[in-house]
């Protein structure tokens, strides 16, 4: 299986004849010709603050495609954090984030921050889905969604309004194509959000708790898209609560806790026996 | 009054909007521009157009248009009335216009910018495509009214000389001795002029409903 080949943290043994690369000192160089082409995304060492708190400490995590993987953990524990450092929305003070052979947010020749419109480009091969959904107001269903094929990938109108119509299709939108955001119920936003992030074809797409801001019974339409997509193949990360989509749809989950990855293994392995006591006590599979 | 008293007073109304519209166009532009670079905090540039800011919100309209009529001739610079009113009408409105702008800058959601971040666009497109076209909805109410301000404040310009529709109410009067009709048709006059103006704002509130979800 797929998950059985995500790479392991310093602390836990390889399992594998892929994984025996061993883990090396900062700065961490890959030679291309180690670098799997399978791995999308792969997080080295990466450690941030915030006014001197640590929220994230040497995080090492490789995402194979196809792979979803959900991360958990309590409010705080700075899994939000870790997602948005992937497409450089919070920019971390150490440790490296990869992109297939491309290094997010920094030039690893110069090692200066990317100049903005380079890490637009890096940018684009990433979607995101919000929280909030963060639609943009003023525009129409099927506007918002062509908007970055317009603006961004310079399509012409007719091509992008295509891309538009099938994504908002699959997402079982169709029949809003022309209203404004403010019509529409959370679930219905959080779908066009999807859509807008799945027209631009990225190499993976982030999630940052999509359904926490939904009302209980709309958090299930937008849980059924993510489940089509992790389906179709779609290399996927979710920050969630939704212990029912982690165990059901992940093939890999993340646990964070205070800033530190303390258990990363198949969704089997998570929710019946996992290692880190800390985990059990989460799940509260000790008993009361 | 006759058929000349009612031209002159046509005349005034003619005057009192074209100046009125040129200081709007001018002053919603550079308050615009004023907000764009303030909130850009660079550092000695910003405290200078703070200082501006205050000072031309602080200044009666009166006071600014004779110190501008007054002090350029002293520099050997000798400013037309009309240019001298515009030019007093701009510094004001601009003034008020560019707070108007930049609370509408500070008020701004991030998560709508972050989502066009995401997704690879440009911040001139960011700015151009998503954050402007509904500053402009959101600021219209704000706007329309300092533009009602203004031009309810324009006969002020009469004190260097412009002949407004105010200025020539009195001219009419010094000659038919009547100074109740034209004062109430100059009345009726710039009702019409800032009713369109409100005209304008209730059609951008009704499109502004849209941004309310």
């Amino acid at each position: 299986m797929l998950n059985e080949k995500i790479h392991t943290g310093p602390v836990e043994t390889p399992k594998t004849v892929q994984e025996t690369a061993p883990v090396v000192e900062l700065p961490v160089q890959y030679p291309k010709s180690e670098s799997n082409a399978q791995d999308i995304v792969k997080v080295v060492n990466l450690s941030k603050q915030f006014d001197g708190i640590e929220v994230l400490r040497d995080i090492n995590l490789t995402i194979k495609k196809g792979d979803v993987v959900s991360i958990l953990g309590s409010s705080g524990s700075g899994k939000s954090t870790l997602l948005r450092c992937m497409n450089w929305l919070e920019q971390p003070e150490r440790g490296s984030i990869h992109l297939g052979d491309e290094r997010i947010g920094i030039n690893p020749a110069t090692r200066k921050p990317l100049k903005y419109k380079e890490l637009a480009k890096i940018r684009e091969r990433i979607g995101m889905v919000f929280q909030s959904f963060n639609l943009w107001p003023h525009l129409t269903v099927l506007r918002n969604v062509m908007e970055a094929l317009l603006h961004v990938k310079k399509m012409p109108k007719v091509e992008a309004e295509k891309i538009a119509r099938a994504q908002l299709e699959k997402v079982g939108m169709s029949h809003k194509l022309d209203s404004y955001p403010s019509m529409l119920s959370g679930g219905q936003k959080q779908r066009v959000a999807i859509a807008r992030a799945l027209a631009m074809e990225p190499e993976v797409l982030l999630f940052d708790e999509p359904t926490s801001a939904l009302d209980p019974e709309l958090v299930d339409e937008v849980l059924t898209v993510m489940q089509s997509l992790s389906k179709e193949g779609y290399t996927m990360v979710v920050v969630t609560h939704e212990m029912e989509f982690a165990r059901n749809v992940s093939s890999q989950v993340v646990f964070l806790e205070k800033g530190i990855l303390i258990e990363k293994c198949p969704p089997e392995k998570f929710f019946t026996h996992p290692d880190s006591p800390r985990v059990r006590q989460f799940l509260k599979l000790d008993g009361a | 009054m006759d058929y000349y008293g009612w031209m002159q007073l046509l005349q005034g109304a003619w005057t009192t909007a074209w100046i009125s519209m040129v200081s709007i166009a001018l002053g919603v532009v550079i308050g615009l521009v004023i907000a764009l670079i303030r909130m850009a905090k660079l550092p000695i540039i910003d405290q200078i157009l703070g200082v501006y800011v205050s000072w031309a919100r602080a200044t009666p309209l009166v006071t600014l248009a004779l110190f501008i009529f007054l002090s350029f001739p002293s520099f050997g610079i000798n400013l037309d009335k009309h240019f001298s009113a515009i030019l007093c009408l701009t510094l004001n409105t601009s003034a008020f216009n560019a707070e108007i702008w930049r609370n509408a800058f500070l008020n701004f959601s991030s998560g709508q910018k972050e989502a066009a971040e995401a997704l690879g666009m440009r911040r001139m497109t960011y700015f151009r495509r998503i954050m402007f076209p509904q500053m402009v909805v959101m600021s219209l109410p704000a706007l329309v009214n300092e533009m009602s301000f203004l031009i309810k404040g324009s006969p002020a310009i009469a004190v260097i000389g412009v002949v407004d529709l105010t200025r020539v109410t009195n001219r009419i009067a010094a000659v038919t001795y009547e100074p109740l009709l034209p004062i109430l048709c100059a009345g009726i006059l710039y009702m019409c002029i800032i009713g369109v103006l409100i005209k304008l704002q209730q059609m951008a509130e009704r499109k502004a409903n849209y941004l309310a979800g």
